[in-house]
Order: structure tokens, then C-alpha cells, then sequence
């Protein structure tokens, strides 16, 4: 018995590598265009492109009555007209999405010197690291893992990946607000983002006739929730950063990670100077982790002023013309160390 | 722990495994804490209501055995309530206080009842009624009550049914548990098969045709009637494929351990009355109906009047057994009224339906299939005002063009279930695969481990009757 089952087992483990051949021959191109359109657009262009840039909606998004309307990466290949530069977006993207963006670049074929990272502060933070989101941006990289493709359709039929219910979602991110412990080197009375946040729901802004300013209160804790986090190694986004350049550096790619700006001012003037105590501590270690070998983290923090921010009432990193601009600038200064021959003043 | 699931793929080999490495006085245990875990894995506290209505009953039974005369009976009655009452209160606590607002407000009253968030226990109702019925049959003098604790725990926590069903009788499930089962290549082999078919409809033809039926019921009145007809038949079939699946995934895992266990679907589709669709949906399921409810009320033995009442009670509580919901009962209720007027029809014209097939025939099957399909609206629909919309969305846009769904994969899945139910009529996939040549029976699981594998639908969809 033990012996035929062997010889079944043999000439099943032979059928499927064959079905993965006609796999990979028939439908899986159509499935990943389904589930990540942005894979095989890497696929098509990491063969001509000079840099990549990687993003989430900051790069897209524009205010209506923009004048212009390009991108921030259109903006910036303006710097660069003899380069081409592609832009490869989704929204929500973070770290752990671009890392597996990264890794399905075939190295062979690849012509890219550069590749940008834009990510934000928020993408680090518990709301972002357990938003309801992540079931749809981690099932979009299941079929480039490194198995074989059928094996990696098969792992998405059955739901074979970071699939938690939106209820499990939610019940992490608030018990990581509750739990987790902030750091400052001063005495604040807060020691959780939970506790803060409550503070500003009960005691937060009033309006003139003395009635809480529900939106106010309601922005005010948002922006607690959204930066209030002490960033280290133990953040799952770090060490996917880590793996990025880990692999640039082993693929000889230069990385540029592009620190987006944050409306630092209504973070101040809503929540308070230890707020932006901890947004610019984060932003100094991102800088002092990253900025290093063919890694440079090109910081925008600080650069946009609250009014270019095209939501007001939240805090989505969109910018208007003028905010997209001056980041395009940024980056484009940065580049300029490496394509100093492509580049022109073209602003 | 779901079937269709990696957790799933990793764990039923390692049980197999186990199983029969360990001699045969230890297997119990094997079975008994993988059921567990199995179980465990939905919600874990949960798994403390199956072992209060294994201990009820498992006293219950011996006590019953022991004793004589009217105090039998109320040891039965005490069983009986203990499991009712547990699923009364995890299933319709909510939907009898829902009622009784509406009774209240009826006589212009306000009743302001305790409304509990109480989550349904997976597959409560399976396991009552599993566990219920052996000590009916204790009581009834045919099954000697179980003295091994663990053997009849194992009877009602069996993983590879306890979700949902088959719902076993204990003279056959718990015999097959005590047996002693040697690593056969043949139950190996059909059992695989078995497992493989099973996925390959759960995830294949029902995960396929899921999306298409949910987007239509969602706001029925968006599309047109012709999409809303298709959305009524696939169901038909999703609801099919979910449950045979299940059934068939279960059955082979239990071959694979040496277990056997019932058939719970004989082609449905393919019955020529809705009597004969009752013998061949959910058997288990109609024959506890037929066994525990239908018999002690009367059976054929009554006047067709108390017949035809009888014939309703069951099935409206059929229905209720499914969901607490009035939908449910009016489900359940269609179908009775369909068996009668069958009945009285066949009565009255002196009509029989012959076995040949014919013209006819085909017919039958046909017009049972679509009276079936249109019964399910009420299954399916979450209220009767999404089913009023079924119903109004079949006549108010009568253009079929433009399509608003793509409809050619879950028609073509449908057709493919079709054919398997044609070539499965009346057999059993392992028993009619193993009549093909070697060459066509490796091409066929080339066929079905490719539509498997690259084909299943990509949306998480839980097995349908998991809510029951």
C-alpha cells in the first residue's frame, strides 16, 4: 500500500507543476491584474524606466480648483525630462504593500537607478496598521509570493493570508490606543493614546455659547490618534522599511524614502506642542535609521502649510497645487545628487 | 475551522496520521480532542454548550435505560427540554421577544423586552437534534444508552459532521467510532476523492455563483428582471453546491479515518416532485423530521385532513429550525403546501410518476426545479420585503440588455453542476469514479485539481448552513 501511495503521490506533485505551467501560460496574468494592477504594471516598465515612484493617494489626489493638476511625480519628472519616471499608486499603500512591489522586480531586467518611497507618518500608526483596509492590501500581494503561482491562487481562494475580520481589526487597534505606552523625556499627563484622546473628548472646545464644537473635538481626537506613537523597531512598518532597503542596497538601487508633509499647524493648534513633539522625534528617527549607504529619506514634515492641505477636516496627506509643488521640489533637489546631468531648473 | 481553509489542509492530514499510528483504545482521545480544537477554533467558549448537552445526555440515556414506567418519560421529556431549551435560547430568544413587540403594539402595548447580543453557537442546531435523537432511541427501547463517555461524546463532536450534519443516528455513527479501522488503501484513496470533489463544488461552482446572487439580493430592484431570474435559479444552485459540498468534504474526511457516514444528498435537481426533492435535500435533516416528528403525529395512518395539518407542522418547523426568522417558516410552509397539492393532485387524476425516463419526466424535473428555485426566494431573502422585491424586480425591467453583472462564469460553473448531478444520479462520486478506466479518472482529477486550484472564487464565503 505504502508503496502505491508514493506513486500516486509522485504523479500528482507531476500534474501540478504541470498545471502551474499552464497556469502561468492562461489565467494568471488576469488574476493579478485583478487583484493588483500594479504588479504587472512594474512588470511593463521596470524594463525603461529610470525611476520608480511608489505611492499611495498623496500622489494622485488634487484640490478641484487646481490650476494645474499634475501628480507629484509628474510634477517631479518636470525636473528630469530626459528620465523617465513611472509613478505605481494605490491608496491606503504602506511599507509592507511597496516592500512586496519592490521584491516582484526582476532584477534582470530591471533598468531603474531609483526608486521612491512615499510614505506618511499616519502609515505607521495602530488606526493605519489595523484599518479595515489592510484584508484588501494584504490579499492584493498574495499572488506574487514567492510559491508557485497556482500555489499562490490556491492560498487565495482560501483566504490564506492576513484576513482578519473588520471586528478583529478594530478590537487591535484599540487595544494597542489603550495599552501601549507613550514615551516623552518630559512629564505628560497622558499615557496612552487612549487617555489623551478622552481628555479632548471631554474636555475639548467649546463654542461661543458654551456647547462642546462637536467637528472640533472630533478632528482634535483624530489627530491624537493618528500621531500620537513613539516609533521603534518593533512597528511592523520598520521592519518592512528595513527589508526595502535591505533589498535596494543588495540590488545596488538607490532608495529614497519621501517623508510626506503633515499639517504640523492644526497638530499644534488643536492637540498641542507634545504632539508635534512626537510627530518630529518620529520624523528624527526615521532620518537617523534610514538616511544612510544608497538610502536617503527626503523630509517634507514640516514644508506644507495648513491651508494647502485640500481636507480640512481631516488628516489625509492631499495637497493642493502649491503643497504638491513644493514636496515635487523636494524630492527632485534630492534626486539631484544622482541624475545631476538630467536635471533642470524647471521651476 | 473551516473546510475550505489552509488550517483545515494542515490539520486533517495530521489527525489521519495520528489516527492510525495510535492503537485503537486511544483513537478516542485522538478524535475527541481534535473535534475540539476543530470546534475551538470558531468560538472557543462555545465548545462548553456542547459538553453541558453531552453530559445531559449521556446521563439522561442511562438513566432512562435503568428505570421503568413514567419516570422514563419525564427523563426523555427533562433531555428533551434541556436541548430545546438551548437552542431556544441561542436561536430565537431574540426573534420570540421581536414577536411579542409586535403582538404588544397590536393591542396598542408596550413590551420592552431584554434583547441579549447573543451569537448563535455554529451548528447548534445539528448537534441538539444529533444528540436528541439518540436518546429518543434509547428511550424507545432501540439503542442501548452509551456507558464510554468518551465514545458518545465523540458521537456528537465527530468534526468532520458537527457543524453541519449529516445529523447521524448513534446505531451507525457511534458503532463506526468504536470500530476498529486498519489504513486501507480503497478508504484512503475515496476518501480523498471525496474531499477533492467536495472543494472542488464548494469553492468552484458555489464560491463562483456567491457573488453574482449576493450583488442582486442586495437591491434587487437595480436590475433588470432577467438578471433577477438568473440570480433566483443560481441560487438554486449555489445553496446546492455549499451544502453538498460540505457534505461531501465531510464524508470523505470521515473515510479517510475508516468512518462511514450517511449520503445526505441523492441529486436533488433531478426529482420529479417535491416529495421526492424531501428524499433527496438534507436527508438527515427529513428523515429526523420523519423519525421524531412526522411518525408520532400520525404518519399515513390519519385522515387526509390531520395528514395535510401534519404535513405543515413539519415543515413550518423545519423551516423554523433553519432560521428564526418568519421567512423561514413561510419557506418551510410552501413546500408542505407543494406536497399536498401534489398529493391531492395525484389523488385526484389517479397519477402516477413512473421510474423510465421520459418527455414527461424531464418535464417533472423541470417544473419541480422551478417551483424549488422560487420556494428558496424566501430562504434566501433576509426579509419578506426583500422578497416582495424578488418578486416586483421579476416584472418591472423587462430589457436584458445591458447586462449589469457578468453572468458567464456562474452559468458555466451551473452547467458544469448540472452535468455532475447527471452523472452522479443516484451513485456516490468515489464509487462512480472508481468504475472509470485509470487513464480518464487521473484526467478527471487533472481537470477538477486545476479548476480547484486556479479557478475557486476569491471572496470569503462561509458554508451557508454553518448559521444553522
Amino acid at each position: 500500500m505504502f508503496k502505491k501511495i508514493v506513486i500516486k503521490i509522485s504523479t500528482l506533485i507531476l500534474i501540478l507543476i504541470g498545471l502551474n505551467f499552464v497556469y502561468n501560460f492562461t489565467l494568471y496574468k488576469k488574476d493579478l491584474y485583478e487583484k493588483s494592477e500594479q504588479f504587472i504594471e512594474i512588470k511593463n516598465e521596470q524594463a525603461t524606466t529610470d525611476i520608480f515612484y511608489f505611492a499611495e493617494s498623496s500622489n494622485f489626489n488634487v484640490r478641484e480648483n487646481d490650476s494645474i493638476m499634475n501628480s507629484i511625480s509628474e510634477i517631479t519628472n518636470f525636473f528630469f525630462p530626459s528620465l523617465k519616471l513611472t509613478a505605481i499608486n494605490k491608496p491606503a499603500a504602506h511599507a509592507g504593500i511597496f516592500k512586496a512591489w519592490l521584491k516582484s522586480i526582476d532584477v534582470k531586467k530591471n533598468k531603474a537607478k531609483a526608486v521612491i518611497i512615499t510614505l506618511n507618518m499616519r502609515s505607521f500608526d495602530a488606526a493605519w496598521r489595523h484599518s479595515v483596509l489592510e484584508t484588501q492590501l494584504q490579499e492584493s500581494v498574495v499572488l506574487v509570493q514567492p510559491y508557485p503561482n497556482l500555489v499562490n491562487r490556491f492560498l487565495l481562494s482560501l483566504q490564506a493570508f492576513d484576513n482578519k475580520t473588520d471586528e478583529q481589526r478594530n478590537k487591535e487597534m484599540l487595544d494597542d490606543w489603550e495599552n501601549v505606552k507613550l514615551e516623552f523625556p518630559f512629564d505628560f499627563k497622558y499615557k496612552t493614546v487612549r487617555e489623551w484622546d478622552v481628555s479632548f473628548g471631554q474636555y475639548g472646545w467649546d463654542l461661543p455659547d458654551g456647547s462642546p464644537e462637536k467637528n472640533k473635538i472630533l478632528l482634535t481626537c483624530h489627530y491624537v490618534k493618528a500621531y500620537a506613537f513613539n516609533l521603534n523597531e518593533k512597528n511592523p512598518r520598520i521592519k518592512d522599511f528595513d527589508e526595502i532597503a535591505e533589498w535596494c542596497n543588495k540590488n545596488n538601487i538607490n532608495l529614497y524614502l519621501n517623508l510626506l508633509a503633515e499639517n504640523i499647524e492644526y497638530a499644534d493648534s488643536l492637540v498641542g506642542k507634545e504632539l508635534v513633539f512626537l510627530m518630529k522625534q518620529n520624523r528624527d528617527y526615521l532620518v537617523k535609521r534610514y538616511n544612510k549607504g544608497n538610502c536617503k529619506v527626503i523630509d517634507n514634515l514640516e514644508l506644507v502649510n495648513g491651508l494647502e492641505f485640500t481636507d480640512q477636516t481631516w488628516t489625509t496627506e492631499h495637497y493642493g497645487y502649491r503643497g504638491r509643488m513644493i514636496i515635487a521640489r523636494n524630492v527632485a533637489n534630492t534626486l539631484k545628487d544622482q541624475f545631476s546631468k538630467e536635471y533642470i531648473k524647471a521651476y | 475551522m473551516l473546510f475550505n481553509s489552509l488550517h483545515f489542509l494542515f490539520f486533517l492530514p495530521i489527525v489521519v496520521g495520528l489516527y492510525y499510528l495510535l492503537p485503537q483504545k486511544f483513537r478516542w482521545i485522538l478524535i475527541f480532542i481534535s473535534s475540539c480544537y476543530f470546534y475551538m477554533v470558531f468560538v472557543p467558549k462555545y465548545i462548553l454548550i456542547l459538553f453541558l448537552i453531552i453530559i445531559i445526555d449521556y446521563i439522561a440515556a442511562i438513566t432512562i435505560e435503568k428505570i421503568e414506567g413514567r419516570l422514563k418519560l419525564f427523563y426523555l421529556i427533562a433531555s428533551l427540554t434541556a436541548n430545546i431549551g438551548l437552542l431556544a435560547f441561542f436561536k430565537y430568544f431574540n426573534f420570540l421577544n421581536e414577536n411579542l413587540v409586535s403582538v404588544f403594539s397590536l393591542f396598542g402595548q408596550e413590551f420592552h423586552p431584554v434583547n441579549l447580543s447573543i451569537i448563535l453557537p455554529i451548528g447548534l442546531s445539528f448537534h441538539t437534534f444529533q444528540s436528541m435523537s439518540y436518546t429518543i432511541e434509547v428511550y424507545r427501547g432501540r439503542q442501548k444508552a452509551e456507558r464510554h463517555l468518551g465514545y458518545f461524546a465523540n458521537y456528537v463532536l465527530f468534526f468532520p459532521q458537527m457543524v453541519a450534519g449529516p445529523i447521524e443516528r448513534y446505531e451507525t455513527l457511534g458503532n463506526e467510532l468504536k470500530a476498529v479501522h486498519k489504513p486501507l488503501y480503497q478508504n484512503f484513496s475515496d476518501g480523498f476523492k471525496l474531499v477533492l470533489f467536495g472543494l472542488f463544488i464548494k469553492m468552484v461552482v458555489a464560491d463562483n455563483i456567491a457573488p453574482y446572487v449576493n450583488q442582486v439580493y442586495l437591491d434587487p430592484l437595480k436590475y433588470s428582471s432577467f438578471e433577477v431570474l438568473m440570480s433566483i435559479f443560481l441560487f438554486s444552485f449555489q445553496i446546492y453546491a455549499d451544502f453538498f459540498g460540505y457534505s461531501t468534504i465531510a464524508l470523505g474526511c470521515a473515510k479517510l479515518l475508516g468512518i462511514n457516514i450517511m449520503n445526505n444528498f441523492k441529486t436533488p435537481y433531478l426529482a420529479k416532485s417535491v416529495s421526492e426533492f424531501w428524499s433527496r435535500w438534507h436527508i438527515s435533516l427529513s428523515t429526523w423530521f420523519r423519525d421524531y416528528l412526522y411518525i408520532p403525529l400520525g404518519g399515513n395512518r390519519v385522515k387526509i385532513p390531520r395528514w395535510s395539518i401534519n404535513v405543515l407542522i413539519v415543515f413550518m418547523i423545519s423551516g423554523l429550525w433553519h432560521g428564526a426568522s418568519w421567512t423561514f417558516v413561510v419557506w418551510g410552509a410552501l413546500h408542505g403546501l407543494m406536497l399536498l397539492l401534489e398529493r391531492y393532485f395525484s389523488m385526484l387524476f389517479k397519477f402516477e410518476i413512473k421510474k423510465e425516463w421520459s418527455g414527461l419526466n424531464v418535464f417533472l424535473v423541470i417544473k419541480t426545479f422551478v417551483i424549488t428555485s422560487f420556494i428558496w426566494i424566501f430562504f434566501r431573502a433576509e426579509s419578506f420585503q426583500k422578497a416582495k422585491d424578488m418578486f416586483r424586480a421579476l416584472t418591472h425591467n423587462q430589457n436584458v440588455y445591458p447586462l449589469q453583472l457578468d453572468i458567464l462564469m456562474p452559468v458555466i460553473f451551473t452547467a458544469l453542476m448540472i452535468m455532475f448531478d447527471l452523472f452522479l444520479y443516484n451513485s456516490r462520486f468515489d464509487s462512480k469514479l472508481n468504475t472509470f478506466k485509470t487513464p480518464y479518472r487521473w484526467a478527471f482529477y487533472t481537470v477538477i485539481l486545476f479548476c480547484l486550484m486556479a479557478l475557486s472564487g476569491t471572496q470569503k464565503f462561509t458554508f451557508i448552513y454553518f448559521q444553522f
